[in-house]
């Protein structure tokens, strides 16, 4: 039977990979190991790749969020893993990145987990409700209201924030 | 107006998870793509090579089956194994199993009961043929 190579297309799969990885632990070392693991264990386990059960990347992402929930309990997340800098010296968007990336820090778990399924490893609605075993509405509802909460932390931040209060002071 | 401006708020949010989404570093992008092509050309270079090796036999056989080879082949392995088989082959004791003195010696056969009689080999009753009652003619003296 002619089987179909999972990672015949590596690059765009590291690049999903990597993002829901840092979406939900943080951008960096640790997120480049699991990332690296991942790789390791699908280039181990490709023959066992069933494409009739869902695309490749929805199987690598399968492994990573194993890979995550099997980590020493000592490499908890925490938010230093999540983008911080002085903002006092920063271009908007580098700012806005950071707000972004650290109000996504400050999600919870499950939270975070949506948000790095659909906007990090671009999975639908659908395929993250086959990943959890869940129904597709019952996704797009946790997705919303996590978004709901991303907002909220962010305008937390902006108003917290005393660069952006005085770049929309000099405005 | 105010679920088509949180709409639209949501959208503009998703669009910035998107486009502010991490990126893995260039090494590690490089490494595991080079990792990744690697594994893949040595599993095509193993597949290769078994191919090879079933498209050589497959035109060695063909060349063979043009010029009769092949019956040539089969016919001289066929008498090998004739060959192997009658040196190999190991005669037993021939048993006689219809001879004088089995008819003589063999195991007395059963009786059959009283008004039955053996019919090959089975004990069967024997019917009177009709017209054949014999009476005693009177005592006369």
């Amino acid at each position: 039977m002619f089987r179909v190579d999972p990672l015949a297309n590596p690059e765009p799969l590291i690049r999903r990979v990597y993002a829901y990885v840092a979406y939900r632990i943080g951008d960096g070392p640790d997120a480049e190991d699991i990332t690296s693991e991942t790789f390791e264990r699908a280039l181990r386990y490709k023959k066992s790749y069933d494409s009739r059960k869902g695309e490749p990347v929805a199987w690598l992402i399968g492994i990573a969020r194993r890979r995550i929930e099997g980590r020493p309990a000592n490499l908890e997340i925490s938010s230093e893993h999540y983008e911080t800098a002085d903002r006092g010296d920063l271009e908007d968007d580098a700012l806005r990145r950071i707000v972004l990336s650290g109000a996504v820090g400050r999600l919870e778990e499950r939270d975070r987990e949506l948000i790095g399924l659909r906007y990090g490893a671009d999975l639908t609605a659908r395929q993250i409700a086959e990943l959890h075993g869940a129904k597709t509405n019952a996704i797009e509802v946790a997705l919303h209201r996590a978004l709901g909460r991303l907002r909220a932390q962010m305008e937390g931040d902006d108003e917290s924030s005393p660069a952006v209060r005085k770049s929309q002071a000099g405005r | 107006m105010r679920s088509w401006r949180r709409k639209r708020e949501s959208a503009g949010l998703e669009a910035e998870l998107r486009a502010n989404r991490p990126e893995p570093s260039p090494e590690l992008l490089y490494k595991l793509e080079a990792r990744v092509r690697e594994d893949g050309r040595r599993l095509r270079a193993g597949s290769f090579r078994i191919a090879f090796a079933g498209a050589l036999t497959a035109g060695v056989l063909g060349a063979l089956a043009s010029v009769g080879g092949l019956g040539y082949a089969a016919t001289g392995a066929g008498q090998a194994v004739e060959k192997a088989t009658r040196v190999v082959h190991k005669h037993g004791v021939t048993t006689l199993h219809k001879s004088a003195a089995r008819a003589q010696y063999s195991k007395p056969k059963a009786k059959c009961p009283k008004g039955k009689k053996r019919v090959r080999g089975k004990c069967k009753k024997v019917k009177k043929a009709r017209g054949v009652n014999f009476r005693r003619p009177p005592f006369t003296g």
